[in-house]
């Protein structure tokens, strides 16, 4: 087996749904051990949350599970057991690091606190990702994706302003709060093996999401104005074509000078009523409706090649059909094909970035509990006959 | 104090605009030692992104200032062949290279993997354009905005039977995040292996990697996406809700059975909570309009933060909608000493959005604000090159290195130029 970046790190991975189960697979991806422990039965909860191949629920063929389980081991262990408890310290003892994204009063309620887990391995790299924090008033609050856009302070600012504030259709923020759990997993993993000296790291979600925007805290605290939501307007535009949609941003007059040669309307560049960007803007929709209108009729491809000619910032806004056929993608092999024992073959995103030395590898999710028997056997020397009584115990 | 995981990890750093200085100042906040390279010429465009028309205006760009906090900063001319010489002296005492130009900048200059390889060959290079570097579209230009665009998230996000809509922003320190995390993986393999490699980050790749959802669905039954506003594809009631008071809302998430009984006693039980089209989830999707009215004929009567605390006094995920002066002041955020109270020379003393995770022994601050043009040039040609006061008067007259921009014509004072600005950002669109 080749030498992946990040061979040789043992992650012990306590997440479920997707900010923690999304950094432990970028940790996977390139090359850490994963082993993911799971509810007995049920397993993580993203299993059950599809989308699922015709929209037929299987714990082995949800969309999201496969895709942020990818390179993982999974084994099965009911943490609410006291034998199980001493399971997870057998493994936290041959582990670097542990990712949870339990909410904040779970692991020292099961007895497996950082204070606990350091005694067991005082080397340990512990990072628990969170909705609010480990810490502060609303620790113990519930929340989803929506609400952590709403506490940040960008959905206030999305949207049009005579409507309700719009939050953007992925689960952003929890894939934000699993990338910088990941960035300081290695962080800290670093200073272990500089110092041996292991540390516990609170990841909060709304705060990372909070990071996600440019500084307007820091606008408010300057200038003492917070901008109102305006949607996408000019000189920002998504407007349709024949076969899809193309967007632009056009900051600066050599912008809107090099639209107006895309448009071929030279006499528009010309008009003293476009002259500068706050004429246009406060004209931005008969502008917009020059361009909805000479957009009709022709292709996004088309579009896209004849502006990036002039070094126009525009590009296709693809749907997740036509993302699949972006001929850069194509011809760089972004998308990969997996194949899964239930799920069968199936296109993955690929590599988040690609490393010239130590590549980005693709591979699969495992089937709940698949890994019990190499994990709880080969690795921590349990016999056949405990990993049968674990079984009947249901502790596995 | 305990040293930061980072320390010891020097960063030559050319990225300019938001994504690639992203990267940089999550290292920076780590611990690593980034040197951010600007010229006199050409300062960084972040620079003049949101800052005032005035004469000391590329100070005062708040998002530039929140990217490049824990850096030094330093000015120095690569256009110039004594300019390079310098950059490939950086290099060579450097861990890592950092630049997002389009591929073909720093091959102009000759100074791609190839060549700094050369120099140091043990040195990390993070390359981010926003398409990569190889493929049909490597040359094409991106701003934040278009790697958002492209990577297809618009078109599920937006207004019910609407067009698609974007943040057009989030794109970039998104990928300025998983620029961060490239760097320390390819650092954790350094240091098993003393071997540097390059890193060729895609932003768009890198942004199309939270579409997994979406994507997935269109690989296993065929949905190319649908934008369905704040609503989620099965839950309900799932949204944002109007409260007391002006432009004022709250989110509220129910995500079980369970969760949609404490909601319904939350409010007192009202007679519409009983009735049988509410009873379970499928209903209530299937009625989510109707659903939206009634809730709002509770919320609207009632601040935001009153919500939340009923709600989550229940159970119940909810929270305000706020907007950037109150995530200031908010009583949870505030608590977690999120915002760090930093002054920096010309705009003076502001809080800061901190590091968003706390460490047990080694803590993240704001240890230095971002740089004034050129402020650190004096310090790191000295101490790091080893060069001497004339040297540095030499560089000065060629004007190699500086201070000051050039070509800034900006006449308005500060103040108007503020106001200026205040209205037309407060206007509403």
């Amino acid at each position: 087996m080749s030498e992946k970046a990040l061979s040789g790190i043992r992650v012990l991975d306590l997440t479920h749904y997707i900010a923690g189960p999304y950094c432990t697979k970028i940790l996977a991806d390139y090359g850490g051990d994963v082993v993911k422990v799971e509810r007995p039965g049920v397993g993580d909860a993203a299993r059950s949350m599809g989308p699922f191949p015709e929209d037929t629920p299987n714990p082995e063929g949800s969309g999201h599970f496969l895709y942020l389980n990818t390179n993982k081991k999974s084994v099965t262990l009911n943490l609410k057991s006291a034998t199980g408890q001493q399971v997870l310290k057998d493994m936290v003892k041959q582990s670097n690091v542990l990712v949870e994204n339990f909410s904040p009063r779970v692991m020292p309620s099961l007895g497996l606190g950082y204070d606990t887990l350091k005694k067991v391995n005082p080397g340990l790299a512990m990072v628990s990702i969170s909705n609010f924090g480990q810490t502060g008033p609303y620790r113990d609050y519930r929340a989803t994706d929506l609400t952590m856009w709403g506490l940040s302070g960008i959905l206030w600012e999305c949207g049009e302003p005579d409507k309700e504030p719009l939050k953007m259709g992925a689960n952003v923020s929890e894939y934000i709060g699993g990338l910088y759990a990941a960035l300081v997993a290695l962080a800290v993993l670093r200073y272990r093996d500089e110092t041996g000296v292991g540390q516990h790291v609170d990841v909060s979600i709304a705060e990372a999401m909070h990071t996600m925007q440019p500084s307007m805290t820091l606008v408010f605290s300057y200038a003492g104005f917070v901008r109102k939501r305006s949607g996408v307007h000019f000189p920002w535009g998504i407007l349709p074509c024949d076969d899809g949609y193309v967007g632009f941003f056009l900051p600066t007059q050599a912008h809107w000078e090099l639209l107006c040669a895309l448009l071929g309307m030279p006499e528009l560049r010309d008009k003293p009523e476009y002259e500068t960007p706050m004429m246009r803007e406060e004209r931005r929709d008969e502008v917009t409706a020059i361009i909805r209108s000479w957009l009709q009729g022709r292709l996004m491809e088309d579009v896209f090649h004849a502006a990036q000619e002039l070094r126009l910032p525009l590009t296709i806004v693809p749907n997740p059909e036509q993302i699949l056929s972006l001929p850069q993608h194509k011809a760089r092999e972004y998308f990969v094909d997996i194949d899964h024992p239930v799920a069968g073959r199936l296109t993955y995103p690929g590599a988040p970035f690609r490393l010239s030395e130590t590549p980005w590898q693709a591979g699969r999710a495992p089937l709940l509990g698949e890994n019990n028997e190499e994990v709880y056997c080969g690795r921590l020397g349990y016999s056949r006959e405990r990993l049968a009584k674990l079984k009947e115990e249901s502790v596995i | 104090m305990a040293e930061l995981p980072l320390k010891g990890v020097r960063i030559v750093d050319t990225c300019i605009y938001w994504a690639g200085p992203m990267a940089t100042v999550l290292l920076a906040d780590l611990g690593a030692e980034v040197i951010k390279i600007e010229s006199i010429q050409r300062l960084d465009h972040l620079r003049l992104l949101g800052g005032w028309p005035s004469p000391d205006g590329y100070e005062w760009s708040a998002v530039f200032n929140g990217a490049n906090r824990n850096k030094y900063g330093i000015t120095l001319n690569l256009n110039h062949p004594r300019g390079k010489e310098i950059f490939r002296s950086l290099v060579k005492i450097g861990d890592v290279v950092t630049e997002n130009f389009s591929p073909r900048v720093m091959e102009n200059w000759g100074l791609h993997y190839k060549a700094l390889r050369e120099i140091n060959p043990r040195v990390i290079m993070l390359s981010m354009p926003g398409f990569g570097t190889t493929g049909p579209w490597r040359n094409y230009v991106t701003f934040g905005p278009n790697v958002e665009m492209v990577s297809g998230m618009p078109t599920v996000s937006g207004y019910p039977g609407g067009e698609p809509m974007m943040t057009g922003y989030i794109a970039d320190p998104a990928a300025g995040l998983m620029g961060a995390v490239a760097v320390m993986v390819a650092l954790r393999h350094r240091q098993r292996t003393g071997e540097g490699q390059h890193i060729d980050l895609s932003q768009m790749e890198a942004i199309t990697t939270f579409m997994g959802g979406p994507i997935m669905d269109y690989v296993m039954n065929g949905r190319a996406g649908v934008r369905r506003g704040n609503r989620h594809p099965s839950l309900a009631p799932y949204g944002v809700y109007r409260c007391q008071g002006e432009d004022q809302w709250v989110t509220i998430t129910v995500s079980s059975e369970s969760e949609w009984s404490r909601f319904c006693k939350a409010l007192g039980n009202p007679s519409w909570t009983r009735e049988p089209k509410f009873a379970n989830n499928l209903g209530r999707h299937k009625n989510h309009d109707e659903l939206d009215r009634l809730i709002e004929g509770w919320t609207g009567e009632r601040d935001k933060h009153e919500v939340m605390r009923s709600l989550q006094g229940a159970g119940v995920a909810a929270a305000p909608v706020l907007d950037f002066a109150e995530v200031l002041t908010d009583a949870h955020i505030e608590q977690r000493g999120f915002f760090e109270v930093v002054t920096r020379p010309v705009t003076g003393t502001h809080p800061h959005a901190g590091f968003p995770a706390k460490f047990s022994e080694t803590p993240v601050s704001i240890r230095k604000p971002a740089p004034t043009l050129g402020q650190d040039t004096e310090y790191i040609l000295k101490e790091l090159l080893g060069m001497s006061q004339a040297d540095l008067k030499e560089l000065a007259d060629q004007e190699i290195i500086g201070t000051e921009p050039q070509g800034w014509a900006f006449k308005m004072e500060s103040d108007e130029a503020i106001s200026r600005l205040k209205d037309i950002h407060t206007k509403g669109g």
